[in-house]
């Protein structure tokens, strides 16, 4: 009976420490998951089902959305349990992770994200860096910036006819932005995934 | 009883006794809340949130199961917001549970399904979770299979309780699961194979691991009976299929301390269809036992009892039933006209002390066990260890006297290590300077005592107490029933499930004792039932009637196959001197017979017929109200036997005839 699980371990984070890591981030989405993440990770006590099985699975809706890959069902997932976790929950830190969720919620940004826009950029599922060719000189300090190797292309010698244009690899991309303030030219641009419109 | 408050459920006016909680309340008026972490009887831990109830003027919803009943008070159990809750609640559970219920044994007891019909959650709408556990089915009794979980912590809690401590959650939220001390499997850990955690489980994650296609709760006829393996005779209650057992549940009402069973009880029912059963008779022909039939067998011991007279000798177990040991009786005395005719009970009581009184385990503030030592990793009275140690997790005291180290002395509060005659008395000593009141003769009785700090501190216990009950081992029964004329009551226990009965019904000897007929020499020897005795006594001709090949049978000269406990029908007195009723769960093996019917035809062979013995006989032999007078500060002589291998000799069939041998075996190489 010696090595039962020590168990009402003081947890090192608690509900400040959610709020403070999350006050940098603007995106409502962006917001949410690493608000639950945050949450799950250590003031959560799993004492009771609603909160517990609630908010886990509130995050594996978030990151869902967060990807690109959301659907209505899974805003409504999210409002049903904000919903039902601040009726339920037996304490205060179950309510508040509810209540934080219901804000979020009435911003509107979870809809606009299924359509494909993320207003604040960064949900870098939606995003894509683009080389715009137009204003791209093949001067290649973009390639020289890229920590990932994404980016493809040869410098221009001015005596060799032909080039390979500089262009984005989107799979390697980590999409880490480090590219866009390297290029002298504004040639690397960020366009909204689904649309390509430029944001 | 408490004051009785008056309130309404769902409309229904309800009346229980004050600190009733919601949950039980409501069932009296035959309205179900919703639950799965609800243990009756325990604490309210609201996990689930099932439970929640909207209550007349009240702010937010409640939990059920940890709400007091509050006079003048109206709840509505069913109101559209708690039942989005609930709804909400299993439709999260379903998501990572498996939704095989056509295949599960559970179904169709399964809490989970139920709410699932209830609710209309055909499945999840949430995202399926799977975790992979490994099952931990190992072991021949108990089969844990994470993956059905649903964290209510039922299993958890129940294990705390009775003080085996085995089980405990690690992690927490979706990731939690129910573990032994590292993880490791059943076996390797400090389980006993109670398997009260089955009993509790809502769902299919721990049940019995030879459930498997041995059908499922609805097919099972069901059967009230006792478990006569040693000397709690907890209640049972079997489910048998096509005329087998299948399994075995503790059959005492939910929310009781006594609600417990241990291995031996669970799991022990293998052994009516073991190998070792002798089904047909058999007597001992040129030196070797053949089968025979009835007629051939009776006639045979006719002769034989004629011929011994007064010469013959009968001796019995402690746990056959009242109406075979009345019979018994009647048959020796009666129709063979002998004086010697004892049970193995006198091995380790007197029979005055087994006339003793009752006593309310359930309701009882404080324990003293003198000189016991219930032990339920050696399954010695296991019941009644977890019956202590649950009422003391509710905050009930104990003080235990005793000479060794029982395990029981951890759960103490006050341990009186010594010889237990000068224990008892300096308590009393102790209790009556306190200035409690006591009678004049004890007073001078013990007024040379010169009590010791423990025994101050036990007395300041005892004194606190309103509803004392002392638990002696019979030869301390005396001694310690004078406390009783303090305050409580008193009570012996014996190691035999039926000892009270088999002495009430008066199988107790005119001439020699067990111990006496089975040392000296006679001509007939008459043995009932399994007791500890493993070498032919000296005796002209043995016979044995059991329902096992045991040692002793195998030296017979004559066997006569008796129905083992769970085939035989009577009454059992157990160690609260209650009257048990023992069901016939199963029909006997082959042409083996209950003892009572064996006495008739030997009596009828005899040419004196008895009858069978009728409910009332049992109940007028009972002397309930038995009147505590002072007995003199004593222990009884010659009864000192080990309650550990007395235990295990009596049920040595049970253990070798089942699954049990696993475990012993298991012990055996644990302890090398």
């Amino acid at each position: 009976m010696s090595e039962t699980p020590v168990k009402d371990e003081k947890p090192k984070k608690d509900m400040k420490d959610v709020l403070a890591a999350v006050e940098t981030i603007k995106c409502p989405v962006q917001r949410s998951l690493k608000f639950v993440e945050e949450f799950l990770s250590e003031p959560m006590c799993g004492k009771c089902h609603p909160c517990a099985l609630g908010s886990f699975e509130a995050m594996v809706r978030l990151k869902r959305i967060s990807s690109g890959r959301g659907t209505q069902g899974d805003v409504a997932a999210i409002q049903r349990i904000a919903d039902e976790m601040l009726e339920a929950s037996r304490c205060i830190k179950g309510k508040d992770t509810a209540k934080f969720l219901l804000n979020e919620l009435k911003t509107g940004s979870f809809k606009e994200h299924l359509e494909g826009h993320c207003g604040e950029r960064e949900c870098l599922s939606y995003i894509m860096f683009k080389v715009i060719p137009e204003k791209c000189v093949l001067c290649g300090l973009c390639k020289d910036a890229c920590r990932y190797n994404a980016i493809t292309g040869e410098k221009k010698v001015s005596y060799r006819s032909g080039y390979l244009p500089f262009e984005i690899r989107q799979k390697r991309c980590v999409k880490c932005g480090e590219c866009v303030p390297a290029c002298t030219y504004g040639a690397i641009e960020v366009i909204e995934e689904k649309s390509g419109v430029l944001v | 009883m408490g004051k009785i408050i008056n309130l309404k459920i769902d409309g229904k006016e309800v009346r229980v006794e004050e600190g009733t909680n919601l949950i039980d309340a409501a069932q009296t008026a035959g309205i179900h809340i919703p639950n799965l972490c609800y243990l009756k009887g325990m604490k309210g831990i609201g996990a689930c949130r099932l439970c929640l109830v909207e209550m007349e003027g009240g702010k937010a919803p409640v939990i059920a199961c940890n709400t007091k009943v509050k006079e003048g008070m109206s709840i509505s159990t069913n109101t559209e917001k708690v039942r989005e809750v609930r709804k909400f609640v299993i439709d999260l559970i379903l998501s990572m549970h498996p939704l095989d219920c056509m295949t599960c044994t559970k179904a169709g007891v399964c809490n989970l399904q139920q709410y699932a019909y209830d609710f209309e959650i055909k499945e999840s709408s949430f995202s399926r979770k799977k975790f992979g556990y490994p099952v931990d089915e190992a072991n021949p009794f108990i089969k844990r299979d994470p993956e059905y979980c649903v964290l209510c912590s039922r299993c958890i809690r129940i294990c705390k309780a009775q003080g085996t401590n085995v089980l405990e959650f690690s992690g927490r939220g979706v990731g939690a699961k129910v573990v032994t001390a590292n993880d490791t499997p059943l076996q390797e850990s400090t389980c006993t194979f109670c398997g009260n955690c089955i009993d509790v489980c809502p769902v299919n994650a721990i049940l019995e691991s030879d459930r498997w296609r041995k059908g499922r709760e609805w097919e099972y006829t069901k059967t009230d009976s006792v478990c006569l393996s040693c000397g709690n005779g907890c209640s049972i209650s079997v489910s048998g299929k096509d005329g087998e057992v299948v399994k075995i549940n503790s059959g005492s009402p939910d929310g009781m301390a006594e609600r417990f069973l241990c291995a031996v009880g669970r799991f022990g029912f293998d052994s009516i269809r073991s190998d070792t059963r002798v089904t047909v008779p058999m007597k001992r022909v040129d030196g070797e036992l053949k089968e025979t039939s009835w007629e051939d067998a009776i006639a045979t011991l006719t002769e034989k009892l004629k011929a011994a007279g007064p010469d013959a000798a009968f001796i019995s177990s402690g746990n056959i039933l009242n109406e075979d040991a009345g019979l018994l009786k009647k048959l020796a005395a009666d129709v063979v006209q002998t004086k010697n005719c004892d049970s193995t009970v006198s091995l380790y009581s007197d029979y005055d002390s087994m006339n003793s009184a009752t006593a309310d385990l359930e309701n009882a503030d404080l324990f003293v066990l003198a000189g016991i030592a219930p032990d339920q990793w050696k399954r010695v009275l296991p019941a009644l260890d977890a019956i202590v140690r649950k009422r003391v997790n509710e905050g009930a005291k104990l003080i235990v006297m005793h000479s060794g180290e029982p395990k029981i002395a951890s759960a103490a509060n006050v341990f009186m290590k010594g010889d237990e005659i000068k224990m008892i008395e300096e308590l009393g000593q102790a209790v009556i300077s306190k200035g409690v009141k006591a009678p004049k003769e004890m007073i001078e009785a013990l007024a040379h005592i010169n009590p010791s700090d423990e025994a101050m501190n036990a007395a300041d216990l005892f004194a606190a107490s309103k509803s004392p009950v002392i638990l002696a081992s019979p030869s301390l029964y005396k001694a310690a029933a004078n406390l009783s004329l303090i305050k409580g009551d008193a009570v012996a226990i014996p190691f035999e499930a039926n000892a009270k009965g088999v002495v009430m019904m008066g199988m107790t000897t005119e001439d020699k004792k067990f111990s006496d007929i089975v040392s000296s020499s006679t001509k007939l020897l008459y043995a009932v039932g399994e007791m500890p005795v493993k070498s032919r006594p000296d005796t002209g001709f043995l016979v044995v009637q059991n329902s096992h090949m045991t040692d002793l049978a195998t030296q017979a000269d004559l066997i006569l196959p008796s129905a083992g406990a769970l085939e035989s029908e009577g009454t059992i007195i157990d160690y609260l001197g209650r009257i048990k009723q023992v069901n016939k769960a199963c029909t006997p093996a082959g042409e083996s017979r209950q003892n009572s019917d064996i006495f008739i035809a030997v009596a009828e062979a005899m040419g004196t017929p008895l009858k069978k013995a009728k409910d009332t006989d049992v109940k007028k032999s009972v002397k309930t109200k038995v009147k505590v007078t002072l007995s003199p500060f004593r222990k009884e002589k010659g009864l000192d036997i080990d309650a550990e291998q007395f235990i295990e000799d009596i049920r040595t069939s049970t253990v070798n005839g089942s699954r049990l041998l696993w475990l012993k075996e298991l012990e055996k190489t644990v302890a090398v």
